[in-house]
């Protein structure tokens, strides 16, 4: 059974459009962006086998925090694009993204009559964030996060 | 009898899958022998692009009974590119000699390959090798841009850009 199956048999389970589908765990509807994690890397436009992200941005001088200090060059995203009528829902963008910016969206209902309106700008794909799952819980034997052995480390 | 003896050669044993180098004038000889053998289900027929070696056209054929397949490959080179018809054999090679016909310019003798999934002006054979994508040359890489450029600073030839990974040098604009 394909992905297209399972998703095709939660609708038809849920009668719908009137309810909505239960729909699997780690679902792949639509891709978010969270901005504030971006670093402009470029490493998912550059991955993407489709070309289907497009980034703009430029450099900002930011002045040195302290009196010696030197002023640091930070990149500033102007553009953050994803035509969806180009994506192939992979998901290579989500996984080589090193800060966790990008994120799969159980989102589904962006069908356009136009494949123009399929290229979603950083404001439509910062809304998706609000669609975004919280991660799924550890498996009861699996390691603790790293996150969570630091936090232990640090509190002794 | 075994395989290797109907065929009066050796087998090799590739990936667990068993192959026949076949020469290709005796390629209808050679699958009507292995469809004897029991190997009487054809499942399929394509090619490969070997560049200057030529092209390699591989046929699978499964034996029903003791469910196991066996590839047949033949070679033959570029500018003579064709290989006999399987069609008296199987009628359902039909539709694969078409498709490897038009997508790879094989032509296969005995058989009027009729065009199956391209239209008719559709110039060229797309999976051979020097066939140019047109979705990666019409439209520009977005991945040349480093991180703090935008659109306008492509125009400034400054230095050496990263390259789209598997697109060849000399395809579209430089």
């Amino acid at each position: 059974m394909t992905p297209y199956d399972v998703g095709l048999a939660a609708l038809r389970a849920a009668r719908y459009p009137e309810q909505a589908p239960a729909l699997p765990p780690r679902s792949r509807g639509v891709i978010a962006l969270l901005e504030q994690n971006c670093t402009v890397c470029m490493l998912c436009a550059r991955e993407c086998p489709d070309w289907c992200i497009e980034i703009d941005s430029h450099k900002e001088t930011v002045p040195p925090r302290t009196e010696h200090g030197r002023p640091r060059v930070r990149h500033v995203l102007d553009r953050f694009a994803i035509d969806f009528a180009l994506c192939m829902w992979c998901g290579i963008c989500i996984e080589v993204c090193p800060f966790d910016a990008l994120f799969w969206s159980p989102a589904f209902e962006h069908a356009a009559t136009d494949a123009t309106a399929l290229v979603h700008e950083r404001e439509q794909l910062r809304q998706w964030l609000r669609t975004v799952p919280p991660p799924p819980p550890l498996d009861p034997a699996a390691e603790p996060s790293a996150e969570r052995v630091a936090a232990r480390k640090q509190a002794g | 009898m075994t395989l290797a003896d109907a065929l009066g050669q050796e087998l090799t044993t590739s990936y667990g899958v068993v192959v026949g180098e076949v020469d290709r004038t005796r390629w209808s000889e050679v699958a009507a022998v292995v469809r004897d053998q029991g190997y009487s289900f054809f499942d399929l027929l394509t090619a490969v692009d070997l560049e200057a070696d030529g092209f390699e056209v591989l046929l699978r054929l499964w034996d029903p009974v003791r469910h196991e397949g066996v590839v047949l490959r033949t070679r033959c080179p570029r500018d003579d590119a064709r290989v006999p018809t399987l069609t008296p054999l199987f009628a359902g090679a039909g539709w694969h000699e078409r498709a490897t016909a038009e997508l790879f310019g094989v032509a296969f003798d005995g058989h009027d390959t009729a065009r199956l999934l391209l239209p008719e002006s559709f110039a060229g054979h797309p999976l051979r090798k020097e066939f140019v994508l047109a979705a990666r040359v019409a439209k520009r890489w977005p991945g040349a841009k480093e991180p703090g450029e935008s659109e306008a600073d492509l125009a400034t030839p400054s230095r050496r850009r990263p390259q789209p990974p598997g697109v060849p040098t000399g395809w579209g604009p430089p």
